[in-house]
């Protein structure tokens, strides 16, 4: 018998480690996710990916430049013709904010303001089998802090997990660790959005809430880091089990994260 | 390989693989850069290496991503352990049979995630992910692995890393 260990011992080992591994993973299931190493790590892998992601842009830049240049005249006609027109519109909808203010103290409401926000550029995309998240050119040095929400014109693309100075990691929407606190737009029924790799689904929703493919899913604001409102993904699959008290809604995000290259972080 | 060499090469593939294919449309398509490097590992250096490899390639991963700490160092460490097992049985390193290797052992470390998070977090769309995601992975993977052990067993690599040996030696 010592002599079998004493011949295995190296696979042994390997088997300790793996066991290891399979109880650090079971306890974080339990207990949730250790991030002590996270900082050191991204501020290695981002400093790189900003090297390289410069870089590429550098030389796509160098080849769209050409490009453009010849495009910008004619570009530069339409732009002053389109100014004319947006400061036209914009005095009208001056006039309307202005309006709309009034009638909102008229009511008693609290006054809204836009909230801040950061232009961040995506310098990395990351996705494992088992999380989904991107690095983003601007930190804690932007104003940019941890559970910053990251949108776009179009919606939700998730929230910022750790910051670095010039560097942060966003963890997507369609990441299995986050969680969304959504509300279907049509009937305002609320649930809790959860990231399933390459798509989302609903959790917990009711086996009789009405929800329907093509609802559209918006932030409910209840979660306390995106505001209310946002688009976030659109209802693709409706599942009811006869055994079960919940039905299973699946849903595809609204923002295109294959092909995200800017974003806007909201500051707290 | 020195400890030092593969820890310069883990750290870098965690930035390589987000920036380099981050900006190309290739959706589903991305290559795991970390399974095809681990599978050239294991395949030259055997089980015990190759299990070390994939642990400390998957912790990385998972430090630098958003996943369960430890998760990928199992999954890799397993990849790295079947495919140095698989070396032992290799004839030609060079043969294009590694492609397929490659592809079911990508195949098989996508399916092991897809089912974990099924068991972890409940309503993971296992054959959706399968179909759409995990195949075209898994082929991008493989050629990218075999691209790569093409390169480094290439006449020219291996006579330079012989050399640089047997410099060391004297």
């Amino acid at each position: 018998m010592p002599g079998f260990f004493e011949k295995n011992k190296k696979y042994i080992a390997i088997l300790v480690l793996f066991l290891l591994l399979f109880w650090l993973v079971t306890i974080q299931v339990k207990a949730g996710r250790f991030t002590v190493l996270e900082r050191p790590v991204l501020a290695v892998s981002g400093f790189v990916e900003r090297i390289i992601s410069g870089t590429y842009h550098a030389v796509i830049d160098l080849g769209r430049g050409y490009a453009f240049l010849v495009r910008t005249e004619r570009e530069n006609e339409r732009l002053k013709n389109e100014i004319g027109r947006l400061r036209l519109e914009n005095q009208i909808t001056n006039e309307l904010l202005s309006e709309n203010d009034r009638l909102r103290s008229a009511l008693g409401f609290m006054k809204l303001n836009p909230p801040r926000s950061a232009v961040v550029q995506v310098i990395g995309k990351e996705s494992s089998p088992s999380s989904s998240t991107i690095t983003v050119n601007k930190g804690s040095s932007s104003g940019i802090g941890r559970d910053h929400a990251v949108i776009t014109p179009d919606g939700v693309v998730g929230r910022v997990q750790t910051v670095l100075p010039g560097t942060a990691r966003v963890q997507l929407l369609t990441d299995p660790g986050n969680t969304i606190a959504v509300r279907v737009q049509r009937n305002r029924e609320e649930g809790l959005l959860e990231g399933k790799i390459d798509r989302c689904a609903l959790k917990y929703v009711s086996y009789y809430i009405d929800v329907q493919e093509g609802d559209l899913l918006v932030t409910s604001g209840l979660d306390g880091i995106y505001p209310k409102g946002l688009p976030v993904a659109v209802v693709t699959k409706v599942r009811k089990h006869e055994a079960s008290s919940f039905q299973t809604v699946y849903a595809e995000p609204v923002v295109r994260i294959s092909r995200l290259e800017e974003a806007l972080v909201l500051l707290k | 390989m020195k400890p030092r060499a593969y820890l310069i090469i883990f750290l870098l593939l965690i930035p390589l693989q987000a920036s380099l294919f981050g900006p190309l449309p290739l959706g589903a398509a991305v290559p795991d850069l970390g399974l095809a490097v681990l599978y050239c590992v294991g395949l030259l250096t055997g089980p015990i290496e190759g299990a070390l490899a994939g642990i400390a390639i998957g912790l990385l991963q998972d430090v630098g991503s958003a996943s369960l700490l430890g998760f990928s160092g199992f999954t890799r460490g397993l990849a790295g352990l079947v495919t140095g097992l698989l070396g032992r049985r290799v004839l030609d390193i060079q043969s294009p049979s590694n492609i397929i290797f490659l592809f079911v052992i990508s195949l098989a470390d996508s399916l092991f995630s897809a089912l974990f998070l099924e068991i972890t977090y409940g309503s993971v769309p296992v054959v959706g992910l399968f179909f759409g995601r995990a195949i075209l992975r898994a082929a991008t993977t493989a050629l990218t692995g075999y691209a790569i052990l093409r390169l480094i067993t290439g006449k020219h690599v291996l006579s330079w890393i012989r050399r640089r040996e047997l410099q060391k030696e004297f």
